[in-house]
C-alpha cells in the first residue's frame, strides 16, 4: 500500500461524508456565534467611558452610532461643518429608523431656515411629520435624491444628506449643539426609552440581542406612529 | 492674443489643481523625496531594467526558468496571485450592486480601482513570461473554446475592459464630464453583472488549467474539483483584500478625507469580518475533502504535508477563527489582522499550487533569478504608486457631492 492508497475507495466515501456531516454541525455553532450582536462594540464602550459622571448606568444599547465631526440637535437633526464653509444637514440613524421615511419636504434653495423651527418633514406617502432645524441660516442646496426617501436615507449620516447651509459663524453655530460624545449619550438615552415601548411586534428586539427595524414607530405605535415621531422631533406642539 | 494667454493660464491652472495637487512644480517635486518613494525608487530602479533586459534578451537570459519548469514566479506570483488578488473588485461590487448591500458602497471604488490596478499589473506580468508576447492576440482569433486557457485569457481581457469602464465613473468625476458620467454610472449595474461572470470564469478556470496535470501537482493540491477551490478561495481574496486596503488607505489618505462625508470603515470591517469568517470556514472544510477524496491522508506526515497544513491550518482556518471572533467581539484590529493572514494564505497557496508543488517529483528545483524577482516587486511596486497617485486626485475614497446623485442647486 502506498500513501497514495491510504484508503480504499469506500472507506475514502465513508470519510468524506463524516467530514461533510462534522463540517455542518460545526456550520451552525459557526454562524451563530459570528453573527450574533458584537460583545463589548466600540461605539458601546467610548459612550460609556464619556457618559457623565453619576449617570445611571443602563446597559448601552449601541443601536444608534453617531460619527465623529456631527453635531446633533436634540430634535433628532444633525449638522456637520464642511471644508468649503458649508454646514450639511441631515437626521440621525434614530429618526431614519424611527420613520424610515419614504418622503422627505425640503426647503428650497434660497429659503431662510431657523434653529430650533420646523424647517423640513419626514414621512411615508401620506403623512409627514415636521422635523427641526439644527442651525440658522440660508439653504444653498438640496439633495435631491434623498427627497426619494428610504435608498439613501438608509446611510442617514452620508449620501442621505438633506441640504446645505450657509451659517453665520457656523462654527459657533455648531457649538451650541450636541458634540458626538454626548450625542451618544442621548440617543442611548432615546433607545432606553424607546425600548420600553417595544412590543412582540417588532420581532427581535432589545431582549434577545436583536436590533431597530426600520420604521419602529408605526411598529411600536400602528397609525399613531406619527404622534410618536413628533414626540421625539420635539415638534409635537408645532404645526405640522 | 488674451485670449490665448487666458486659455493657457486657465490649462496651466488645470494642471496645477488636478495634477500637482495644487502645488507648483518645484514643490510638487519637493514633495516627492520621502522614504518610501525612495525606497520605491531604488526597486524600480533595478526592476525596470531588467523586464526590459527580458524582452531585449530573451527568458533564457533573464530567468531560471527551463522546460521542466516552464511556470516560475511571473506566472505563480504576478499573475496567478494577482488574479485572485483582485477579486475584491467583484465580490464588493457584487455585494453593493448585486445583492443591495449599500452599506459596503463607500469601499466599492477603492476595490474596483485596486482590481483594476491588480489586473493590468498580472497582464504585463503575463507578457513578461511568454515567450513571444506578441503571440498573445492568437487567443482572441483561435477558437479555441476547450481550452482552459482560452477561457482565461477571453475574460481576464474582457474583464479588465469591464474595470477599465468601472473606473471611468471616478474618473470622469474627476474631469467634471458629467454626461458621459451620468452615462456610466447607469451601466454600472450592467457592468457589475457582467464582471461576477467574467471572474467567475476565469478565477476558476485558472484551476482547471491544472486538471491538465494531475500528475505534475502533489496530490495533497491536486483535485478534480481544484477549479472550485480557485473560485472560493478567490471570494476569500477579495474580501480579505479590502479589508487590508480600506485599512491602510483610510489610513494613509486620511487627509484626504477631511471634510468628506464620514466613513464608518469600522463598522465595515466588521461586516467583511463576518463574511470572512464564513467563506474561510467553508474553504477549509473544502480543502480537507479534497485531501480524502484525493486519498492523499498519507502524504500530511511529508515536507509537503507540513506545508499543506501550514497553509490550510494557519493561514486559513486560523484566520477564520480570528475573522469570527473579531466581528463577534468588535474587535477590528483582529479582523485586520485576519484578512492580512488570509491574503497571504492565498499568496501561499497559488504560490504552492502553481511553482513549489508543482513538479513535485522533479529532483530539479526551480529558483527564480534576481531579475524575476526585481521585475515582480516592481510590478507590486507600480501598482501601489499608481493606486496611490490615483486616490490623491480622482473621487475614489469618497463620491463628489455634485455626482453623488441629482444635486440640485
Amino acid at each position: 500500500m502506498t500513501t497514495h492508497d491510504f484508503l480504499g475507495l469506500y472507506d475514502a466515501k465513508v470519510m468524506e461524508y463524516l467530514l461533510a456531516l462534522v463540517y455542518l454541525l460545526l456550520f451552525v455553532p459557526m454562524w451563530r456565534f459570528v453573527q450574533g450582536r458584537p460583545q463589548a462594540a466600540e461605539a458601546g464602550a467610548d459612550a460609556r467611558a464619556q457618559a457623565p459622571a453619576g449617570a445611571t448606568a443602563h446597559p448601552l444599547l449601541g443601536w444608534f452610532h453617531v460619527p465623529d465631526g456631527v453635531a446633533l440637535h436634540p430634535g433628532h437633526a444633525w449638522a456637520r461643518l464642511d471644508a468649503d464653509g458649508l454646514v450639511t444637514v441631515g437626521i440621525d440613524e434614530f429618526a431614519q429608523k424611527l420613520v424610515d421615511p419614504e418622503q422627505v419636504r425640503l426647503p428650497a434653495t434660497g429659503d431662510v431656515v431657523r434653529q430650533s423651527r420646523p424647517a423640513f418633514a419626514v414621512g411615508d406617502q401620506v403623512v409627514t411629520v415636521p422635523m427641526l432645524s439644527p442651525v440658522d441660516g440660508t439653504v444653498v442646496a438640496v439633495n435631491g435624491a434623498a427627497a426619494h426617501g428610504a435608498g439613501a436615507l438608509r446611510d442617514p449620516y452620508g449620501a442621505g444628506w438633506l441640504f446645505k447651509v450657509k451659517v453665520p459663524e457656523a462654527a459657533r453655530a455648531l457649538k451650541q449643539l450636541l458634540d458626538p460624545a454626548a450625542a451618544r449619550a442621548f440617543l442611548e438615552s432615546a433607545a432606553e426609552g424607546l425600548s420600553h415601548q417595544l412590543q412582540p411586534a417588532l420581532g427581535r428586539v432589545l431582549q434577545d440581542g436583536g436590533v431597530p427595524i426600520h420604521g419602529i414607530a408605526q411598529a411600536v405605535a400602528g397609525e399613531a406612529w406619527a404622534a410618536l415621531a413628533r414626540k421625539h422631533f420635539l415638534t409635537d406642539r408645532s404645526e405640522p | 492674443m488674451a485670449s490665448a494667454r487666458t486659455e493657457t493660464l486657465g490649462q496651466s491652472s488645470f494642471f496645477r489643481d488636478k495634477i500637482l495637487l495644487g502645488m507648483s512644480l518645484g514643490e510638487y517635486l519637493r514633495s516627492l523625496l520621502t522614504p518610501f518613494n525612495l525606497v520605491a525608487a531604488v526597486i524600480l530602479a533595478i526592476g525596470v531594467p531588467s523586464l526590459v533586459y527580458r524582452f531585449a534578451a530573451g527568458l533564457g537570459a533573464s530567468t531560471n526558468l527551463s522546460q521542466a519548469y516552464p511556470w516560475g514566479l511571473w506566472i505563480g506570483f504576478d499573475m496567478m496571485t494577482g488574479v485572485v488578488l483582485a477579486a475584491g473588485g467583484f465580490t464588493i461590487g457584487a455585494s453593493v450592486q448585486l445583492l443591495g448591500l449599500k452599506d459596503f458602497h463607500p469601499i466599492e471604488r477603492p476595490a474596483i480601482l485596486t482590481a483594476f490596478i491588480g489586473y493590468v499589473m498580472a497582464v504585463v506580468g503575463l507578457l513578461a513570461d511568454l515567450g513571444r508576447p506578441w503571440n498573445i492576440v492568437m487567443a482572441i482569433v483561435n477558437a479555441g473554446s476547450a481550452s482552459a486557457l482560452f477561457e482565461i485569457a477571453w475574460c481576464v481581457m474582457c474583464y479588465t475592459t469591464v474595470l477599465l469602464l468601472e473606473f471611468t465613473v471616478p474618473f470622469f468625476e474627476w474631469l467634471g464630464w458629467k454626461r458621459i458620467h451620468a452615462i456610466l454610472k447607469k451601466s454600472l449595474l450592467a457592468l457589475t453583472v457582467l464582471s461576477v461572470m467574467f471572474s467567475t470564469m476565469h478565477q476558476s478556470a485558472l484551476g482547471s488549467l491544472f486538471l491538465l496535470a494531475p500528475t505534475k501537482l502533489h496530490p495533497l493540491w491536486y483535485t478534480p474539483f481544484i477549479f472550485i477551490f480557485f473560485f472560493i478561495s478567490a471570494i476569500l481574496a477579495g474580501i480579505s483584500m479590502v479589508i487590508v486596503e480600506s485599512a491602510l488607505s483610510h489610513k494613509v489618505f486620511a487627509h484626504r478625507l477631511e471634510g468628506q462625508p464620514h466613513v464608518d470603515v469600522d463598522k465595515l470591517t466588521i461586516g467583511l469580518g463576518k463574511a470572512g469568517a464564513i467563506v474561510a470556514f467553508a474553504y477549509f472544510f473544502l480543502k480537507l475533502q479534497g485531501v480524502v477524496d484525493g486519498h492523499a491522508w498519507g502524504y500530511l506526515l511529508t515536507g509537503y504535508g507540513a506545508l499543506f497544513l501550514v497553509e490550510t491550518v494557519g493561514f486559513v482556518l486560523v484566520p477564520s477563527l480570528l475573522f469570527a471572533w473579531g466581528a463577534r467581539h468588535a474587535k477590528v484590529k483582529v479582523i485586520r489582522w485576519a484578512g492580512a493572514m488570509a491574503v497571504a494564505g492565498i499568496v501561499f497557496n497559488r504560490l504552492n499550487v502553481s511553482v513549489i508543488a508543482f513538479n513535485w517529483q522533479n529532483p530539479v528545483r526551480y529558483v527564480p533569478s534576481w531579475m524575476e524577482v526585481a521585475v515582480s516587486l516592481s510590478l507590486v511596486t507600480i501598482g501601489v504608486l499608481a493606486f496611490r497617485w490615483i486616490c490623491n486626485r480622482m473621487p475614489i475614497l469618497w463620491e463628489d457631492p455634485a455626482f453623488a446623485d441629482r444635486h440640485e442647486d
